[in-house]
């Protein structure tokens, strides 16, 4: 009986004919999941084009390509793209399409705030990037805005509605899903069954809504200091530069975990898949990442440790960033744990996550380097920084999309890809990401600052070794455009509803590709079946 | 079956948009004390 209800549902309620109707109105979470990932990979690319501007300029010393002014808009462009445009839509995709299929919902819980949080975006990003295009040039002071160098220009109106409309469609997609995995879980799916990638996103989302405000609040400062002659951040009438950097990280740290928690869960879904065993302390895991989310909060002042804190706040935030490894560390010895033993295979997916447990644990260590208030004097503001945090958001949380991208395409596409080439992506972009990156760690180390088009001729060799590695990688990236368009639209290969041997979960029980309603009625829930929440492990 | 089901939906969503609203309420809070907090520089 449930299932011939649930069938007339289905014809009467199939995917929209025409595409104004399907792609623009789409109310679905699957079609807008993709909306989500093909507008994150457009700004990929868009972001990736940037960054080889920065790395042909800084290809040999001298001034070779571009004008200085031009040099800076592209580090602040490129950091706003890939923050902004590429990593947090590409995780939102993910949650789109793959929250409501792993608690066994039938869609998001607020379907039309999921369209509107979506369509913002595109207006946003061809906002921010048409400030390239006006007199004066685009934002050139740096991602993190400081006043009163990112003040001067006239695009800051546009950069600032900009972020203004990303920040809206960050805070209704993290209230989406927020209400989504709240209230929409099948009966029997209790809160501590969930996925971890599950989990990992709920947090987020919380991480999310209480600090994106605080930025869109940053901004709005900037905007009335600039027009309206405020002086919340302007010295001469009385207010404090360093104001806004406080303010700017109290947002920014806790945007770092709003890029790697989502990342966090992905690997925890894919090891354990391909090491055929369920994941190792799946409390553990979960009370790591709520505890990362916590502490983020509170250690917002290391990126401000040489501006003349005072001691007691320098060795406070200096604890605190350091404690962070504590919960971190739990994660990376429970994936190793989660493979130690297991009957494993290194399909593409698996190959990414393997290198994100190493790369960000790489990324990692630099940091609580970075998080030495006495060392950190020497390597603030070098390119021992970039190296840093482009092991954390490339290795990390760009090889996490990448295999998430692989692991579940067969479940959005009905096929499976070319393991063959998916292979050559990840060996290319492997090892090309550290020929570009692991130079810049002893650049830094060496004094080079970041965001200089120019330098000294002491520092050459890195640079040319490095961005060696940048072109490398930015045409390695062109195979993994080339995998999922031919898995889409040209593999032959059809995938299995359980597209891998060892995948466990409510995603797996729906055909291949998922239909375009799921779950209508609600699943019954055997732990057996679960992913890895079945907390008697 | 079916009919059970979607009153439990609807149950669901009414639930879902009191969680929104809270949470909406919550951003909206927050965007405004970060602001308010710093009219006494």
């Amino acid at each position: 009986m449930a299932h011939a209800a649930t069938h007339d549902h289905h014809d009467h309620h199939g995917a929209p004919k025409g595409f104004f109707q399907r792609w623009v109105m789409s109310t679905n979470h699957k079609d807008i999941g993709t909306l989500y990932l093909i507008f994150s990979l457009t700004m990929f690319f868009i972001g990736g084009a940037f960054a080889m501007v920065i790395r042909a300029e800084l290809f040999k010393p001298g001034m070779q390509l571009v004008q200085p002014y031009f040099f800076n808009e592209m580090t602040t462009m490129h950091a706003l793209v890939m923050i902004f445009g590429a990593i947090m839509p590409a995780f939102v995709g993910l949650a789109n399409w793959m929250v409501p299929l792993m608690v066994g919902a039938p869609d998001m819980a607020l379907p039309r705030m999921n369209n509107l949080s979506f369509w913002i975006l595109p207006f946003a990003f061809f906002m921010l990037l048409s400030t390239l295009f006006m007199p004066g040039g685009g934002p050139a002071g740096g991602w993190t805005m400081y006043p009163p160098l990112s003040l001067q220009g006239e695009s800051v109106a546009y950069v600032i509605f900009a972020i203004h409309l990303m920040g809206i469609s960050s805070i209704m997609g993290a209230i989406n899903i927020i209400a989504t995995i709240l209230n929409m879980r099948a009966p029997g799916m209790d809160l501590l069954k969930m996925p971890v990638f599950v989990w990992s996103w709920l947090i987020t989302a919380f991480l999310l809504i209480a600090v994106m405000p605080v930025l869109a609040g940053a901004v709005t400062m900037l905007l009335t200091d600039k027009y309206f002659h405020t002086n919340f951040f302007n010295a001469a009438g009385g207010g404090d530069p360093v104001l806004f950097q406080h303010i700017f990280w109290f947002f920014g740290h806790p945007e770092v975990y709003i890029m790697i928690l989502p990342a966090f869960g992905i690997i925890s879904e894919i090891i354990p898949t391909f090491a055929r065993k369920p994941i190792f302390g799946y409390r553990a895991m979960v009370f790591a990442i709520a505890s990362i989310a916590f502490l983020s909060f509170i250690v917002w002042a290391h990126h401000m440790f040489a501006m003349g804190l005072p001691m007691g706040a320098e060795i406070f935030f200096m604890y605190a960033t350091m404690l962070i490894a504590v919960p971190t560390g739990v994660k990376v010895f429970n994936w190793v744990s989660t493979m130690w033993g297991g009957s494993m295979t290194f399909e593409t997916p698996m190959l990414f996550s393997i290198a994100f447990v190493i790369l960000f644990t790489i990324g990692g260590f630099s940091g609580l380097m970075l998080a030495l208030a006495p060392a950190d004097f020497q390597y603030h503001d070098t390119y021992f920084v970039v190296a840093h945090f482009h092991y954390v958001l490339v290795t990390g949380a760009a090889f996490s999309i990448m295999a998430a991208a692989y692991y579940w395409i067969p479940k959005w596409s009905g096929h499976m890809y070319s393991e063959t080439w998916g292979k050559i992506h990840f060996w290319s972009s492997v090892i090309s990401v550290n020929v570009l990156f692991f130079p810049q760690h002893f650049l830094g180390l060496a004094g080079m600052p970041r965001r200089i088009p120019d330098y000294n001729v002491a520092f050459a060799n890195f640079n040319m070794v490095s961005s060696i590695g940048g072109f490398w990688f930015g045409a390695s990236q062109l195979i993994f455009l080339g995998v999922i368009i031919h898995c889409v639209f040209f593999s032959k290969k059809k995938a299995a509803d359980r597209s891998w041997e060892g995948a466990k979960g409510l995603e797996w029980t729906v055909p291949s590709p998922a239909p375009f309603h799921t779950f209508d009625v609600p699943p019954v829930i055997h732990d057996d079946e679960l992913a890895h929440g079945n907390t008697d492990h | 079956m079916q009919d059970k089901t979607d009153i439990e939906m609807a149950a669901r969503l009414k639930r879902a948009r009191v969680t929104a609203l809270i949470a909406g309420g919550f951003a909206v809070s927050v965007f405004l004390l970060s602001i308010v907090q710093m009219l006494k520089v």
